[in-house]
């Protein structure tokens, strides 16, 4: 850099109102920021008096909820389906166990449960991909509508297919078998889904920030005309990304089902997928960032159930707060992240 | 059991018509709101209230008509002044309008009211097949039937329908010829969440007669594909708003009947008939999407 000109005094830039330009921005703080900011939520929680292993519980569904949206957004789709895909991944998951039985030791057991709930998610998705790509049907549409015909799916199979035959009449499924359950930690009550989680988020940074494909990914979602003029399969990236993200909110359903609910419910996960989708939102689909929205939006739910068991509010309370968070946060932002 | 079905149509479908034509409005001006089923909750329980306190359905109505417009309005706030996301800012919308609704509504579950009372038409509403649907209803489902019509003939002869028109596909001739393509898209996006909440209000006067959390089930994500469907137009968007509500009608006349299929199969029709229709108009509708629907206008560069 040249010394600066003392004849030119640079124009002051006025103050971005973007929050991302108030913090620091060396390489340490770009590394150290996102991995300290959800381990900072969690120190302060318990002063509110909201459980720890709880929110970190919950904040599990959110962050993979919330990759499945950032890693579609990448290549310019808006996965609005989180929600459909995760109750298609439990029952896949569900499913799968009800088939296989109970045989088979966790070694073997559990991954091809998870690889099923995946696999569901994957599928689920496929359908917006597909009308996508063969018929141009909007994708962000396409997902919304099939979170209903997930929904219905979800509680056709709890008061059919998959229902216990021993729940005297309750629609919910079979209590898994051990073999089929994430194995706990140790610590509290968590399970190992918060270990799946971390490194889902590691595995989606690397895929969209340091790798080849990635890099397509942006191409094609920055200008698909461009990309498509170099030489780039378009078609293939734009399904291949919405896969991707149907295949980890499947994941997402399966963690749940396996980590938390152990059994398949109609009313589980409600919400979940779309808490993932103001998740990413909040942390403008930036992969790394993920975990600290998740921990927050979880601290928020959490506490949302105790105002709920305390002074009988409706559980859909919280998305007031979880909203004008979200509203707050974009409106500070402006159109730094690119739109739909 | 057709006729049935057409007036299931049309009372159904005429919540649809009102949230359809609203986010048609908001988008020929060049902003999505995925916060229309926020602004149908909205008008719906704000509706509700008032008719409760009131008495009066027709006062209720009224202020739907608010109920709709104040989260569009907040749209408007966030797309247009503070260039937020779109689909962000309408989903987090329709997540507030579902959060306050659910909260301030959770006391009104259990009151009931009377609805609005069903104008009928003499002669004309004994016509066998569509008379109790077309000329025996009560006042909003009138409108709903007229506003389809109405809002073609305002894009279509008006002036201020015309500068609307261009705000969605050029915001920069708009501005050019000295219109605020600002303003015009602030009315238009807190307009069509007025129509939204006239939706709402139509739901639980008309339709329900009482209040539960959630009650659009996604009425408003519906309208939204219903405007994609109609490729942008009004006459379109009305006629599959109906094809929605016949699709729902028949789940409940063949439930009633007994039919032998799970009603999950029934309560799933509808929006996997959506995403057919869908995929059957998908063919040259990109010509006719609002050129500017995917900017957002500022004056002085973009």
């Amino acid at each position: 850099m040249s010394a600066p000109d003392a004849t030119v005094i640079p124009a002051q830039e006025p103050r971005s109102l973007d929050p991302r330009d108030w913090v620091p921005t060396g390489t340490w703080f770009k590394i150290a920021a996102p991995i300290a900011t959800p381990l900072i939520i969690l120190l302060i929680i318990p002063f509110f008096g909201i459980d720890v292993p709880a929110v970190i519980t919950r904040s599990v569904p959110f962050i993979l909820a919330a990759l499945a949206v950032a890693l579609p957004a990448r290549a310019g789709l808006i996965n609005v389906g989180g929600e459909g895909q995760i109750f298609i991944g439990a029952v896949f998951g569900a499913a799968f166990v009800k088939v296989v039985g109970d045989g088979l030791p966790l070694i073997a057991m559990l991954p091809m449960v998870l690889i099923a709930g995946t696999i569901g998610g994957a599928l689920w998705v496929g359908i917006a991909a597909f009308l996508k790509a063969y018929f141009n049907v909007n994708e962000t549409i396409a997902t919304l509508l099939l979170n209903y015909v997930a929904l219905y799916v979800l509680s056709y199979m709890v008061n059919g297919a998959l229902k216990d035959p021993e729940s005297y009449g309750f629609a919910i499924g079979a209590m898994l078998p051990e073999s089929a359950l994430l194995p706990q930690l140790g610590i509290s009550t968590l399970s190992i889904g918060i270990v799946l989680a971390v490194l889902m988020t590691i595995a989606v940074w690397l895929l969209l920030d340091r790798s080849r494909w990635g890099f397509r990914a942006k191409v094609v979602g920055g200008n698909p005309e461009a990309a498509r003029r170099g030489g780039f399969a378009v078609n293939r990236t734009i399904v291949t990304a919405l896969l991707m993200g149907g295949a980890i909110a499947g994941f997402a359903g399966v963690v749940e089902l396996a980590g938390t609910e152990l059994q398949l419910r109609a009313q589980m996960a409600t919400g979940f997928g779309y808490i993932g989708f103001l998740c990413a939102f909040l942390v403008a689909q930036r992969a790394a960032w993920i975990p600290a929205g998740a921990m927050l939006l979880a601290a928020i739910s959490v506490y949302g159930d105790s105002l709920q068991l305390d002074f009988g509010l409706p559980a859909a309370t919280v998305y007031i707060v979880m909203a004008a968070i979200v509203l707050f946060v974009l409106a500070m932002r402006g159109t730094k992240t690119k739109g739909a | 059991m057709l006729e049935a079905i057409i007036l299931g149509a049309v009372s159904y479908g005429a919540c649809l018509i009102f949230a359809a034509e609203g986010e048609l409005i908001a988008e020929r001006s060049g902003i999505v709101n995925l916060g229309t089923e926020g602004s149908i909750l909205c008008g719906a329980l704000l509706s509700f209230m008032v008719t409760v306190w009131t008495g009066s359905p027709y006062i209720g109505a009224i202020f739907g008509l608010v109920g709709g417009a104040l989260p569009a309005l907040l749209h408007a706030f966030m797309v247009v002044d503070r260039k937020a996301d779109q689909l962000a800012s309408g989903l987090a919308i329709t997540f507030l309008g579902l959060g306050v609704t659910a909260a301030l509504g959770k006391s009104f579950v259990d009151d009931k009211i009377n609805g609005m009372d069903a104008l009928g038409i003499p002669l004309l509403k004994e016509i066998p097949l569509i008379g109790g649907a077309l000329f025996d209803q009560d006042i909003l489902t009138y409108l709903a039937l007229l506003i389809g019509p109405a809002i073609w003939w305002f894009f279509k002869r008006t002036r201020v329908g015309l500068i609307l028109r261009a705000t969605g596909e050029s915001g920069d001739v708009v501005y050019a010829y000295g219109h605020s393509p600002r303003k015009v898209r602030y009315l238009a996006v807190t307009a069509g969440g007025a129509l939204a909440g006239l939706g709402g209000a139509q739901l639980v006067l008309a339709t329900t007669l009482n209040w539960t959390e959630n009650i659009t089930q996604g009425r408003g994500f519906v309208a939204v594909a219903l405007v994609i469907f109609a490729s942008w137009l009004p006459l379109r968007a009305a006629a599959g708003a109906l094809l929605f509500g016949a699709a729902f009608a028949l789940n409940l006349v063949l439930q009633t009947r007994g039919v032998g299929i799970p009603s999950f199969y029934l309560l799933m029709l509808p929006y996997v008939l959506t995403l057919i229709v869908l995929a059957a108009a998908s063919k040259g509708q990109r010509q006719l999407m609002p050129a500017g629907l995917k900017a957002v206008f500022a004056p002085g560069g973009t």
